[in-house]
């Protein structure tokens, strides 16, 4: 839920609560204050009443008006308790039925009322008193007032939630500056977070530390690709050294079979070794697009380069090799292109059977290398570093490799399995978003 | 032939010492930037093996000393820096030849032979090795005046062992000379094995002696005997 929404529920339902409440409050007072008024006058005419009675000893004459009516009943001594009631009050229309409507009623209707029950001795007679006045106009009045204020009310909710949505929507607008660039971070890109001209203190400070947490990011990043790139520059100087030594030693007659299945062995983890160092020292020089240089290359003729470069593999492999090759320019890194399909199709060798297939096709959408192999289809996580399949002598890091060159060049490398052929596809047109 | 070792590495610096000499040859080391100032100086080599990285100075200023000079020896960079902008900045300053560490010594040793060839037969195209003339302009291989058709990688397998002669030469050398870093295949060269008999057979069919021979399972020898 958005931050505004949340803020916007929470006020309103608060307001609305607030505004019933203080809305009956308000209510009752006025109504409360208005039917005193009523009484007070009640009691003056009431007081009338007595006046009259005391100084001509006969009740008074009863008249009517459009506001008031008194009746005076005979009742039974002591049987009247004074008391103000809520009644009804006939109002009797100047014109009796003036519009033809109200064919129900004779000639005149009910409204609210307000009554008072009092009790006046005259001679020897006890009277009830019912001294009745309507009270429509108050109620006109309190609903007059009540109506105001609940639109006052509104209006100035509608108006601040129109404030509210335009005020927070730019007061924040920093915040989703920040997110956006926050969202572009990459830490292998140079780019840094630029500084959001605002004037809060909390998006000042969000963005400082966020500025400050991508630098800290990168420069950690760096730190570590420079490790990387260290440590395997100082591997190479032993490496060579065992390389050299290795090469001496064989020279130096009279080997048992033992001996040399020893070396065979040696020289094997030797060149092992140090084709894993070269690929961490290549991840580290895409990764880091330390491989600038760019020309123009039809891959068509690469690949057919590639194809007579293991000829004689495929021959001893027994492989049946199947390639339609159409002309297809890039302009990237030659030394790059030539690693990347020297290691698709050295994969298509290694994990092919003897008597197997390879089928490679490039078209100007497309390079597919298809191989046979096992007949389960390859784990997703095949591009990931060091992940090899059981027996695979391999580094590790070729599809690794292959995946950020593709990348470096605006390419995509994907998997597929069908028909029994282990499928990888460059796809030229389909940008690979690399994950570090 | 007279060559010079520049490099500080003492485990690589005799092993190439050791690998080089050989009758005939002449070895010399320097292990620092001012013992390689002071032998360039004072003597001319047919090829100087060069370290990027020495203590007391760079191997490219040496270079750069040796060319102002107008020194003829051939210069050959062996770098750990695989960087295309490394090696463009050596063979620009005139270096010959660029090797990237670690190296198969026989690699160096064919690298070396090419630089001296090139400079003492002066652009003359004829290496012989016995009943062998290799005509290296048309990269053509006669046995005896007749000619024997070779393949690209067979031909360029032959001048790696003439280069190697008497010397163990094993299997992931010959590997990484035919097909280059590029190639993987899991330490699995049997087929180097299909190669060097084609060569040997079509060698011995124009009359050419069995020079090559395999060498304990680890790689193949071209020797006279």
């Amino acid at each position: 839920m958005r931050l505004l929404a949340k803020y916007n529920r929470v006020n309103i339902i608060t307001t609305i609560v607030v505004m019933l409440i203080t809305g009956i409050i308000y209510y009752q007072a006025i109504s409360w204050i208005l039917t005193r008024q009523k009484d007070k006058e009640l009691v003056v005419e009431e007081r009338e009443i007595f006046e009259y009675a005391g100084l001509n000893h006969q009740l008074p004459q009863i008249f009517e008006s459009n506001d008031q009516q008194i009746t005076f009943t005979q009742a039974k001594q002591g049987s009247v308790t004074r008391q103000f009631i809520n009644t009804m009050y006939f109002k009797k229309w100047d014109h009796p039925n003036a519009h033809g409507k109200y064919r129900h009623r004779k000639n005149g209707e009910y409204e609210s009322g307000r009554g008072l029950i009092s009790s006046i001795t005259v001679g020897d007679k006890y009277y009830k008193i019912l001294i009745i006045e309507s009270i429509v106009e108050t109620e006109d009045l309190i609903r007059l007032i009540f109506t105001i204020t609940i639109g006052v009310i509104l209006f100035l909710l509608l108006v601040l939630l129109v404030t509210n949505r335009l005020i927070l929507n730019r007061i924040w607008q920093p915040f989703y500056n920040i997110m956006k660039e926050l969202r572009l971070f990459n830490v292998a890109d140079t780019k840094e977070i630029p500084q959001i001209a605002t004037d809060v203190d909390e998006f000042e400070e969000l963005n400082h530390t966020v500025t400050d947490m991508a630098a800290k990011a990168r420069h950690d990043y760096k730190d570590l690709k420079t490790f990387t790139e260290n440590a395997s520059h100082e591997l190479l100087t032993p490496i060579a050294v065992i390389n050299s030594k290795l090469d001496t030693l064989i020279q130096t007659e009279n080997f048992s079979d033992r001996q040399s299945k020893l070396l065979n062995d040696l020289y094997g983890a030797v060149s092992r070794l140090n084709r894993l160092n070269q690929s961490l020292l290549l991840l580290v020089k895409i990764e880091n697009r330390l491989l600038h240089e760019k020309q123009k290359i039809n891959l068509r003729e690469l690949v057919e380069e590639m194809i007579i470069q293991f000829e004689e593999i495929f021959q001893d492999k027994d492989l049946k090799l199947t390639y339609n090759l159409e002309d297809k320019e890039i302009v990237a890194s030659r030394y790059l292109a030539e690693i990347l399909i020297s290691n698709l199709i050295n994969n298509a060798i290694r994990h092919n059977h003897s008597g197997g297939e390879i089928i490679i096709n490039l078209t100007g959408e497309q390079l597919m290398i298809q191989n046979t192999g096992s007949d389960q289809p390859l784990p997703d996580e095949i591009f990931t570093r060091f992940h090899k399949s059981s027996g695979s002598e391999g580094s590790g890091l070729g599809l690794t490799i292959s995946r950020q060159i593709c990348g470096n060049f605006g390419f995509s490398l994907d998997y597929d399995f069908k028909d029994g052929y282990h499928t990888f596809i460059v796809d030229f047109n389909k940008h690979q978003k690399l994950f570090i | 032939m007279k060559i010079l070792i520049i490099e500080d590495e003492e485990g690589l610096r005799e092993s190439i010492e050791e690998y080089f000499s050989e009758a005939g040859n002449i070895c010399e080391t320097a292990d620092s930037y001012q013992n390689a100032m002071v032998k360039i100086n004072l003597y001319h080599y047919d090829c100087i093996i060069l370290d990027i990285t020495l203590p007391g100075g760079n191997g490219i200023d040496i270079l750069k000393s040796l060319k102002e000079k107008n020194h003829p020896d051939g210069i050959l960079i062996i770098s750990a820096k695989n960087s295309l902008d490394d090696r463009l900045e050596g063979l620009n300053l005139g270096a010959d030849d660029y090797l990237v560490k670690p190296f198969h010594l026989s690699e160096l040793k064919a690298r070396v032979m090419a630089i001296i060839r090139r400079k003492t037969f002066n652009g003359s195209n004829q290496l012989i090795f016995n009943e062998i003339t290799i005509d290296l302009l048309a990269k053509e291989v006669r046995v005896d005046k007749s000619l024997v058709k070779l393949t690209r990688k067979e031909y360029a397998l032959l001048l790696y062992f003439i280069a190697n002669k008497g010397k163990v030469v094993s299997k992931n050398a010959i590997a990484e000379h035919l097909w280059g870093d590029g190639i993987d295949m899991a330490n699995n060269f049997d087929f180097i094995y299909s190669h060097i008999k084609n060569i040997r057979k079509k060698l011995m069919e124009a009359g050419c002696g069995d020079y090559i021979q395999a060498a304990y399972g680890m790689g193949y020898k071209f020797t006279e005997q």
